[in-house]
């Protein structure tokens, strides 16, 4: 008997292995391998979990993490699933004269090819509605996308983006954010200025702190495009039914506003779009506005089945928001001992060929500019400035770590000239209880000295220096 | 040789959009069995955000994390939440969830009230148990309340809520006014040896020290610190997206963008600095993003300490530190030899 089950056993194997390879051969969603898992979870006795605040609780999804049970987008499938992918344009500043798709759509397994043209409103964006779906008329960066097709496989679909012939009349370009601060320079968004927000913080009287002042301090300091570089890339499924909703599986990290500019962008009522957000491997503001979406939504209209589309890793850097470069000048006045008396602070942000969150990043970039620290005469003047590079939007921080750089680099080099610990000088101005920050509100539970002292203390600071 | 140096930085950071409403609301349904399901329209991104608001409903209502039910992210079925961003979870949807799970609780109060022979407000929730303040014995099981509130009393335990940041708009011309509800402190302290002959930086330890209020689960602000400073080590040192004359990414993938991996982390030392923000949820406020700005400063001032070069863009790539201790190495000019040197045999 035990012979029999054994060979039993081995068949199955060799019938998942056969399936296995078979599904990857024609890359269908894959079949589940079965796996065996304790199935039984502990229920927490009373006072193990009670009070719950404080508590180093595991996550409940953790046991799935673990297992390797959690879905993400890419795990799922419909029946009758098709993929899309998007053509990026590649070039960075162009008019789009022609798009031919008539040989990618006949090719077979192809089932439908989406320009910009189709889009009911082809333009979003949290704040300013700068951004096209697909480009239509112009591209702006080399990540946009110009036509997106929905086959039977993923290959298929990428085959077919070869055969979509676009022909380009190329426009002049800005790449540089001081160039395009300029008045000659090319206007990204003709005949809009490329400096598309501004803010401004004033507080007492610079000149008079710094005429108080016993030594003035300059630096200047820059930062680099990063991308957020999430493990899961952005991932949606749309399914359109029978009943004209739309049912978006997405990796969107704000359903809220994602569902607002899927109903702008589709002309749709906002109860006839369904978004349901799965466990996101990963955000850090990179997913907090729509992409693929309205795409994919429009091929499943198209085909009446179900699209996917998830983006390459190359995607994920050209065509999704990247963190503020960000050119960041400081003047300080302080006194022998250190104190600041007055500081000036210019940043400018590029923002690269739209807003997104820009007016965001730009706000508390600038209202962060001065550092955790007690300063009564200040001036932050921010801009963002178009360019024709990838979109800088939200990401991690908001401008904070770019600002915090070059705030605190400056604090050290006015230590260092002043002979001063650069502990100390941060303790002599830093925060406290009721002290006003930069817009002039009260601050409440401020920690920052406590984490200064608490840092040193954990690291040997004081030992260090000697 | 190797140079080691250290540096400081600390940061503030606000929890929530500037000025703009950004409220959540959130939905809690009490379950006969004393169990609870929480409704709300966050995302759960990988931060344990789902978890930090199970424990506050569980707080709220006494019972235990694991008792309560997260559903999330759900245009359909789940309540208006601004969503997974400006390091908002914790403080506004967690004050939502607080409040809600306040209002079912409301509701059990006022069902249990007359089975105990006393008023609602002489109750509270703990332990599974509804009982009596300093009376404690005298109790029922938060189970058998939600039962007979909903088959007996026809009372079925469910509150509803949402909050939004209290903030004041600024002034257009000076900026004065009350952008933020809260904010959040923070230092970090990098530890890192500098090559002077490859210019290659090595960070070997960071001391983070970092205020979110109330730490509502220890273990996953530790959680948030460690990745935030493995983002901000990357910002530091390595990554960087360029360009082509032709605007053109050149390096759009793991190959030449490069990232920390474990082996490029630094031993991290978390410290969780007290403290208590009256309006979070059981104090609490936040810690996502901050855990990434004062990183790449400390590591530079780090830099600083050890080679005495300021570099002032980022990424301090070897290249770009080996430039600068060039640089700073007075430059004596070349001499020539009086005496041309006799060449050996």
């Amino acid at each position: 008997m035990a012979h029999k089950t054994e060979i039993g056993v081995r068949e199955q194997r060799v019938t998942q292995k056969t399936l296995h390879s078979v599904d990857e051969t024609l890359r269908l969603p894959a079949v589940t391998p079965p796996v065996t898992y304790p199935i039984e979870t502990l229920v927490p006795q009373v006072r193990q979990q009670t009070p719950a605040v404080g508590q180093r609780v595991t996550r409940p999804d953790g046991r799935l993490h673990g297992l390797g049970q959690t879905r993400y987008i890419d795990d799922l499938a419909f029946p009758g699933m098709l993929y899309a992918k998007i053509k990026r344009a590649g070039i960075a500043s162009a008019r789009i004269k022609r798009i031919d798709t008539r040989e990618a759509e006949a090719m077979p397994g192809v089932m439908a090819v989406l320009t910009g043209r189709e889009i009911p409103v082809n333009s979003f964006g949290p704040s300013l509605k700068d951004q096209p779906v697909l480009a239509d008329d112009r591209v702006f960066h080399a990540g946009d996308g110009v036509a997106a097709v929905a086959a039977v496989t993923e290959q298929i679909a990428l085959e077919a983006l070869d055969k979509i012939k676009v022909e380009y009349e190329p426009l002049p370009a800005v790449f540089d954010p001081l160039e395009a601060l300029k008045d000659d320079a090319h206007k990204v968004h003709a005949p809009n200025s490329n400096i598309y927000a501004t803010k401004v913080i004033k507080k007492g009287d610079i000149d008079k702190g710094f005429a108080a002042s016993d030594h003035i301090f300059e630096g200047s300091f820059r930062t680099q495009m990063v991308e957020h570089v999430p493990l899961e890339p952005h991932a949606a499924i749309a399914v359109w039914d029978p009943n004209g909703r739309v049912t978006i599986h997405s990796t969107l990290g704000r359903i809220t506003l994602g569902r607002a500019d899927i109903s702008r962008t589709l002309k749709l009522p906002l109860n006839r779009i369904r978004i349901i957000a799965t466990i996101v491997g990963g955000n850090f503001g990179g997913k907090n506005e729509i992409t693929q979406e309205p795409v994919l939504a429009l091929l499943s209209k198209k085909t009446g089945r179900p699209v996917k589309g998830v983006f390459t890793r190359t995607e994920e850097f050209i065509a999704t928001t990247t963190r503020h470069p960000i050119i960041m000048d400081y003047k300080t006045g302080v006194t022998k001992d250190g104190r600041i008396l007055a500081r000036k602070v210019r940043l400018v942000l590029d923002g690269g060929a739209y807003c997104s969150w820009s007016e965001t990043t730009l706000g508390k970039a600038c209202i962060l500019s001065a550092g955790p620290y007690k300063i009564d005469n200040l001036l932050a003047e921010a801009f963002v400035v178009y360019t024709n590079k990838t979109m800088t939007g939200a990401m991690r921080g908001f401008g904070a770590p770019q600002v915090c750089f070059a705030y605190e680099s400056h604090m050290d080099d006015i230590a260092a000239a002043l002979d001063l610990d650069p502990l100390d000088i941060r303790l002599l101005n830093a925060f406290e209880e009721g002290s006003p920050s930069p817009t002039g509100q009260v601050l409440q539970s401020v920690a920052v000295k406590d984490s200064l002292l608490q840092a040193a203390q954990r690291f040997g600071w004081k030992e260090a220096r000697k | 040789m190797k140079r080691r140096g250290r540096g400081i930085a600390c940061m503030w950071y606000p929890i929530g959009f500037t000025v703009a409403a950004n409220p959540s609301a959130a939905l809690v349904k009490v379950n006969e069995d004393g169990t609870a399901t929480l409704l709300t329209g966050t995302v759960e991104t990988g931060q344990g955000s789902l978890t930090v608001l199970g424990q506050i409903a569980a707080e709220e209502l006494g019972i235990a994390t694991d008792d309560v039910h997260v559903i999330s992210a759900d245009t359909d079925t789940t309540p208006m939440d601004t969503g997974a961003i400006a390091s908002r979870t914790t403080y506004v949807t967690g004050n939502a969830v607080r409040l809600a799970a306040g209002k079912a609780k409301a509701i059990l109060f006022e069902v249990a009230a007359p089975m105990l022979g006393v008023k609602p407000d002489q109750l509270e929730a703990r332990d599974r148990k509804i009982q009596v303040k300093d009376y404690p014995q005298r109790n029922l099981a938060i189970g058998e309340v939600a039962n007979h509130a909903q088959v007996v009393m026809g009372q079925p335990p469910i509150g509803a809520a949402s909050f939004n940041p209290a903030t004041v708009a600024l002034d257009p011309e000076t900026g004065q006014g009350k952008p933020f509800s809260t904010y959040v402190y923070a230092t970090q302290i990098a530890e890192v040896d500098v090559d002077d002959e490859t210019g290659e930086v090595e960070v070997l330890r960071i001391v983070a020290a970092h205020d979110c209020g109330t730490a509502i689960n220890p273990m996953l602000v530790e959680g948030q610190i460690e990745g935030g400073i493995s983002m901000g080590v990357g910002f530091a040192l390595q990554e960087e997206i360029l360009f082509d004359a032709a605007g053109r990414q050149i390096n759009p993938n793991f190959t030449n963008y490069i990232m920390p991996t474990s082996l490029d982390m630094p031993t991290i030392e978390v410290d969780i600095v007290k403290s208590f923000d009256p309006t979070g949820p059981f104090g609490a406020k936040g810690v996502g993003e901050p855990t990434a700005v004062p990183t790449a400063a400390a590591i530079l001032n780090a830099i600083h300490n050890a080679v005495g070069v300021r570099i002032t863009s980022l990424p301090a790539t070897a290249e770009k530190v080996l430039a600068a201790i060039k640089a700073k190495r007075a430059p004596a000019p070349k001499r020539i030899a009086a005496r041309p040197r006799q060449l050996g045999r």
